[in-house]
């Protein structure tokens, strides 16, 4: 790891890297519904609109944004390419692996183009005006790439028999994979954690230490450099807290109720927000509990989820467990309200 | 300010936690439509668009504004989108009344929506955001601590929360729109409901709905002629602050202070609790009544519980708040706020049906978002300032 010379728009070296991942649901609606259940059985629907035929159909009017009625007409399922561009190195979600061409196809029958895929030979097979036609895959689900375009000439046959039920919701799972350069003095923050300490900073101008440090003062908006960073205890006093009962939902972890607490450490004048605490139990957790934290052995200590986010509660994966230190709670009055 | 700006239409969906006979463009023109309806107006009428919807990894849209352009009849015409996080339905409100009160435009529609069923809120809020915060346990685990503080500070009796939520689920029985509606709710029913992020229980917090809400705002003008009563805009404030920093107030955050004061001082008013009649306020968690209460200045600090128990708030006491059932029954993130806004519109249209608070005059709608951090507000009234 190198730190670049500090500087409010210098990155470090130390990148990160997450993955975002969700199935979202689509609720279809009156009119994307049929027409993906026309798809699934082998038949491409426009929607009429005044004097057009719109393919793919809409709900309303591009124009006026006026309601459509339902009232569809079969197109195609030959057309004409009317733009098209050559993807020659396609990426994992590419609806081909191999390269193939992106065009706007107005179906027969149609007024409207529709941007899809045309598998040609090669960016010599492609043109303006070339005729295209529908080729129904044969495995279909009720999606957009249940079809594909191929030169008319190409289309081969393929024996479709309608499926069962309407197609009422799609599931897509958007998955984005980043890598995030940590600010040096967030940097600095995960190297801390990596090193068993917690390293806090100490504002220049009212000498409040936070933790973790931004790099700057937020109020009174001063820059903060590696001579502000201050190293604070392992120990500390549970300030508030709250019992989490998890939710399930897709890549959730949590089964049963814990602890996440806020923890004021010995030096710092800003709590660590969200500690999740399994090793103490539920109803035997209280407000100026003294806590230590024990860290992980230093090969098992990983900061895969520190970012440079604002509102950053985590102290990365290097915490064992928080521990009892065994001293006597530390009375309301005498720890800050911090939360 | 140069106009006046008048509500003039109101629309709202039925609120559900899935809405799977309508499309996301099917949700939005619904409460778009019964909008321009109630104001005796088609797109064809409107100048202008502004959209507004809470965190974008809800649906996984990232461009709402590009996605719904046509569907909302905006081709040809200016189309903003507004983003402040939970608060997102008061501001996107506050600027599409701005570009009335600017004199840029005549007659606007602004729009905010959520179809939370299209992901899961709790996921969507604790989720690692590329090169954004992450809440780690959802707005309860969040929130949660606040509460406690509060609770501390305050000395208030523990039943408080209780007694929030249960107002606010009768309440929402006399909203059609609303859609958490549990008949026969009680105390004991509240009482006895889950610990999900302890100090709140499952019945003292929000759902997650589908819904959208939907304003049609015009000048003089244009309210003038509109077939019903308007709610003339007396004043709106925003004001922000950050999530995190040393010796931050997050129970009564200073930048909701402040905005209230702003507010106040714009719409002329010296007393609030004696001069608005009712409120429709952001209550995701019911503690947040109390506390609203007192950032709001309508109780002394460590005192807004007492509103609660005195009854103050509820639909016949002398500041009903949350007359509509509030986000505790339904919450459409993005157009929660926005539903507050237009609700209390609703209040001094005389439009609010069966839970009208009778002579409603001066009403305030607020919304809050993000870690208590963005706040936004306007005051209504029956006649213009």
């Amino acid at each position: 790891m190198a730190i670049k010379q500090e500087g409010v728009l210098t990155i470090s070296e130390f990148p990160t890297t997450f993955t975002l991942e969700y199935p979202y649901t689509r609720t279809l609606g009156p009119v994307i519904g049929p027409f993906l259940t026309a798809l699934r059985d082998g038949r491409i629907l426009g929607i009429r609109c005044g004097s057009r035929v719109l393919c793919p159909p809409l709900e309303f009017d591009p124009d006026t944004g006026e309601t459509l009625s339902p009232d569809f007409v079969e197109v195609g399922p030959a057309g004409c390419v009317e733009f098209w561009t050559w993807i020659a190195e396609p990426s994992r979600k590419h609806p081909f692996q191999e390269p193939f061409a992106f065009a706007q196809v107005k179906l027969d029958g149609a007024d409207t183009a529709m941007t899809h895929a045309v598998k040609a030979a090669g960016p010599e097979a492609m043109s303006a005006g070339m005729r295209v036609k529908a080729q129904f895959r044969e495995e279909r689900t009720g999606a957009i790439t249940d079809v594909y375009f191929v030169p008319e000439g190409d289309a081969r046959d393929v024996a479709i028999a309608p499926g069962e039920g309407e197609v009422a919701i799609s599931t897509h799972l958007i998955s984005l994979t980043f890598e995030e350069n940590l600010y040096p003095s967030r940097a600095r923050y995960a190297q801390g954690l990596l090193d068993g300490k917690f390293i806090g900073q100490r504002s220049p101008v009212n000498g409040t230490v936070s933790i973790p440090g931004k790099g700057y003062d937020p109020l009174a908006r001063v820059l903060m450099t590696e001579a502000d960073d201050v190293e604070l205890a392992s120990t500390g006093t549970a300030t508030s807290f709250t019992v989490i009962t998890p939710i399930q939902y897709k890549g959730q972890t949590e089964t049963e109720p814990y602890v996440s607490a806020s923890i004021f450490l010995d030096g710092a004048d800003q709590a660590l927000s969200m500690q999740n605490i399994y090793s103490i139990p539920v109803d035997e957790f209280r407000e100026g509990m003294r806590l230590r934290a024990i860290f992980k052995p230093a090969a098992e200590r990983n900061v895969d989820n520190v970012d440079n986010s604002w509102m950053i509660f985590t102290t990365g994966n290097v915490i064992e467990r928080w521990e009892p230190t065994g001293e006597p709670d530390v009375p309301p009055e005498e720890f800050p309200e911090q939360i | 300010m140069a106009e006046h700006c008048a509500v003039i239409g109101v629309g709202q969906t039925q609120h559900d936690a899935k809405r799977i006979d309508v499309s996301q463009y099917g949700l939005v023109r619904e409460a778009a439509e019964r909008a321009l309806e109630d104001a005796g107006m088609t797109y064809a009428d409107i100048d202008a668009v502004v959209v507004g919807k809470a965190p974008d990894m809800f649906e996984g849209v990232m461009m709402p504004e590009l996605m719904l352009a046509d569907s909302l009849g905006a081709v040809g015409k200016p189309m903003l989108r507004v983003h402040t996080a939970g608060s997102v339905g008061g501001s996107t409100a506050i600027v599409a009344a701005s570009l009335i009160q600017a004199g840029v435009h005549d007659r606007v529609l602004t729009v905010s929506y959520e179809k939370q069923s299209e992901s899961n809120a709790m996921w969507a809020l604790s989720v690692k955001v590329p090169f954004q915060q992450g809440m780690v346990a959802g707005a309860g685990g969040y929130f949660a601590p606040l509460i406690r503080a509060y609770m501390k500070r305050s000395g208030a009796p523990e039943d408080t929360g209780i007694r929030v939520a249960l107002k606010d689920r009768q309440n929402a029985l006399k909203n059609p729109y609303a859609h958490l509606k549990l008949e026969g709710i009680d105390f004991d029913q509240i009482a006895n409901s889950p610990m999900l992020w302890d100090p709140i229980r499952y019945l003292e917090t929000c759902p997650s709905s589908d819904g959208a809400c939907a304003m049609v705002l015009g000048n003089a003008a244009v309210a003038k002629k509109a077939p019903k009563k308007p709610a003339w805009v007396h004043a709106t404030a925003m004001r922000t602050e950050p999530t995190m920093f040393s010796g931050r107030d997050q129970v009564n955050p200073q930048a909701g202070q402040d905005c209230a004061r702003v507010l106040y001082k714009k719409a002329g008013i010296s007393d609030p609790r004696k001069e608005i009649d009712c409120c429709e306020i952001y209550v995701p968690f019911s503690w947040f009544e109390p506390m609203w209460m007192e950032n709001l200045h309508f109780a002394p600090e460590s005192e807004g519980w007492k509103m609660t128990y005195e009854g103050a708030t509820a639909l016949d006491g002398d500041l009903p708040v949350n007359m509509s059932g509030g986000v505790l029954s339904s919450n459409p993130i993005g157009a929660s706020g926005m539903l507050r806004f237009a609700e209390i519109a609703n209040q001094i249209r005389g439009e609010a049906g069966e839970h009208q608070v009778d002579g409603a005059k001066k009403g305030l709608g607020h919304a809050y978002g993000g870690g208590s951090q963005f706040f936004s507000m306007w005051i209504v009234g029956d006649q213009p300032l």
